[in-house]
């Protein structure tokens, strides 16, 4: 029998218009990818951070609310200031912040891991296969196809980066009961999506570019590895011999750190809790919880986190250049999002030009 | 009209890829023809809105390929030379992802996917991954996720390139019903003369970036004038010897015999020879010029 004998139908179905045909890329690329157990596994324990972050917000909200529930967690509070357990409205923002602030911290290093577990293959894969015609023959744009790719990323950066701290907000507005929880805090929750989307559009569009210069999907991960190695370590160097405040500019993971501290304002928080602990240290001689706090408001490895006293000692070492005795950044955040900026533009440029080249037809 | 390139000029460096081309081709199957660098796929590319080219014009199905080109997309699907397939994604999965590129949704495109499978042929393989597929069914699978979206126009190009007799077959059977049972028109570039042959209707050569020659091939394939094909009941060659006394050149062609007569000579002479030979002329008709030779001299009066 004719192959053709079972027949063959003219298509008289609606077809949508160009908008949308990215969705399609993101879609079977969401798909394909969420197929790896690695995946799977990065995401399920990217959540471990931003239960954590919930459970505080939620914490916090009946300490609020000074509720009886809270009374088997009260030993958490032990040793805040009483100014604070009395009125912790009035010190809401300043400890959300440091909790989202601390959340980010975990969830960046999550973030650059699922870009490296899914952007790899994106393009590079594409290349190996031959499978740009597939794409170009069709009825697509070149932007079309890069949102697609990009989508891919930016659905895994939003399940750790964006979504959760979005949902513990709601859960500590829901836990709140006050009207101006939203006043007090709603800057973190648009400071939170924007810095998701800067997540995804600085490393998204770095990844992809690196993608499309290679069609060994290896080699594009080892790449993808040497920018963060060889950035930090570079900055690392520069900051102990050059020792000027852009040195740590160079490492792409302190920039993004950089960026996102001004986001959400963290060394404005820092301070306010300074000014607390500073406050009750002259009250009283500090204790677990004071340190605890202090830990939490210092990234780790500054000066201020290795114990003690939070107000600066006079018998330690000068600050590494870029940071100040309390661990915030001294230099210009424009400086590093300028940098993300630039690679940014350099990324769509790499892409603009490869794929250029790439939908020619053999 | 199919398309009507006007005055079609790309240049790559110092390349010259298409010379003011000007090609206009009704709709049907079209053979596309012409040596390395003759500017094949540089004119497929200029079909598919790919590239933007120096000076010139022109449409596709009616739609002018500067300000068109996605239109022209939907409405034409293309089968690349390469292998261009996800090696580790399901036959279906393929075919379905090709139709959500082309602005199905995902339930649609599912169906279609099975729809067009069965017509090539690959509906027992659809939940085989691709990369298990025979380099026929590969093929047969390019060709179903080009025609998922029911294009006007199918660009094949090399579609036979590298397979057994039997695969070759079946892809020339398909491309024959799609041409002219199923409406749809087929460009269809190839090397291979009887492919093109089998499948089209039409035929266009290329060469230096250049139209040498366009048209129907019945029609390329003359008759000429003084060249005939014969075949006797009993003894060609004897036949053939008896001619050659004449002075009629002739030569053993497959299972019949090429005559060529001179100046003066007419038909007269094979009736003649037949009648001394004791032969007797089963069939006599003039000689149609192959679509090789159609080629051959539109590639030499080109040069």
């Amino acid at each position: 029998m004719p192959i053709f004998d079972q027949g063959y139908q003219h298509w008289t179905g609606p077809l949508s218009g160009h908008t949308w045909r990215w969705l399609a890329i993101t879609r079977r690329g969401v798909s394909a990818q969420w197929k790896s157990w690695w995946i799977k596994a990065v995401v399920f324990i990217a959540l471990i951070p931003a239960l954590a972050l919930s459970a505080f917000l939620v914490l916090w909200g009946l300490l609020e609310q000074k509720s009886s529930i809270l009374t088997p967690f009260l030993f958490l509070f032990q040793g805040l200031p009483p100014e604070v357990m009395e009125g912790a409205k009035g010190y809401r923002a300043v400890f959300w912040t440091l909790a989202f602030h601390a959340f980010f911290n975990f969830e960046l290093i999550f973030s650059m891991l699922l870009v490296l577990l899914v952007g790899p293959n994106l393009i590079s894969q594409d290349l190996r296969f031959n499978a740009i015609p597939l794409y170009f023959s069709r009825p697509l744009r070149r932007i079309d196809y890069f949102i697609g790719k990009l989508g891919v990323i930016a659905t895994f950066v939003a399940l750790v980066a964006i979504i959760p701290p979005v949902l513990a907000y709601l859960i500590g507005v829901a836990f709140g009961f006050d009207a101006n929880v939203f006043a007090d805090t709603g800057r973190l929750l648009v400071a939170s999506v924007a810095y998701g989307v800067v997540i995804v559009l600085s490393s998204g569009t770095l990844m992809l570019a690196i993608s499309s210069l290679s069609r060994n999907s290896r080699m594009v991960g080892a790449a993808w590895i040497g920018l963060w190695v060889i950035s930090s370590v570079s900055a690392g160097i520069l900051t102990n011999t050059v020792r000027q405040d852009w040195c740590p500019t160079v490492s792409y993971l302190h920039d993004l750190l950089r960026v996102r501290e001004a986001m959400i304002d963290t060394p404005s928080a820092r301070a306010k809790l300074r000014e607390l602990t500073e406050a009750g240290q002259r009250q009283a001689q500090g204790g677990m919880v004071r340190r605890a706090l202090s830990k939490m408001a210092r990234p780790p490895g500054s000066i201020a986190s290795r114990g003690g006293s939070i107000a600066p000692p006079n018998n330690l070492p000068p600050p590494p250049p870029g940071t100040d005795a309390y661990g915030n950044s001294t230099y210009s955040w424009q400086l590093s999002a300028g940098v993300l900026a630039g690679l940014f533009v350099l990324s769509i440029g790499i892409l603009s030009s490869r794929i250029k080249s790439l939908d020619r037809l053999k | 009209m199919l398309f009507d390139l006007r005055d079609l000029s790309k240049t790559y460096g110092k390349i010259k890829a298409l010379r003011g081309l000007s090609v206009a081709m009704p709709e049907g199957a079209i053979g596309l023809l012409g040596p390395n660098g003759a500017g094949k796929t540089t004119m497929i590319r200029t079909l598919l809105g790919l590239i933007s080219f120096d000076s010139g014009g022109g449409e596709v199905l009616g739609m002018d390929i500067r300000t068109r080109r996605l239109d022209i997309r939907q409405a034409v699907g293309f089968v690349p030379e390469d292998e261009c397939l996800f090696p580790s994604v399901l036959g279906v999965e393929f075919v379905a992802y090709a139709g959500e590129l082309a602005g199905m949704s995902r339930t649609d495109a599912m169906q279609r996917s099975h729809e067009v499978l069965d017509y090539v042929g690959l509906g027992e393989a659809r939940y085989r991954k691709v990369a298990s597929y025979s380099t026929g069914m590969k093929q047969r699978i390019k060709i179903a996720s080009a025609i998922v979206h029911d294009p006007k126009l199918l660009i094949l190009d090399e579609p036979t390139n590298g397979m057994d007799p039997a695969g070759r077959e079946e892809v020339l059977e398909l491309a024959r019903d799609l041409a002219h049972n199923k409406g749809m028109s087929l460009l269809f570039s190839s090397h291979l003369l009887p492919d093109v042959e089998a499948v089209c209707d039409h035929v266009m050569v290329l060469g230096h970036g250049r139209l040498l020659l366009n048209g129907r091939i019945d029609e390329l394939k003359r008759p000429h004038a003084h060249e005939y094909e014969t075949r006797v009941r009993h003894d060609q060659a004897a036949f053939a010897s008896q001619l050659s006394v004449r002075g009629v050149w002739s030569e053993p062609f497959e299972d019949r015999l090429l005559v060529r007569l001179g100046e003066g000579q007419t038909l007269a002479c094979l009736w003649e020879t037949a009648l001394e030979t004791g032969e007797q002329i089963r069939s006599l008709r003039p000689r149609q010029s192959t679509l090789e030779e159609v080629f051959l001299s539109s590639l030499a009066e080109g040069d």
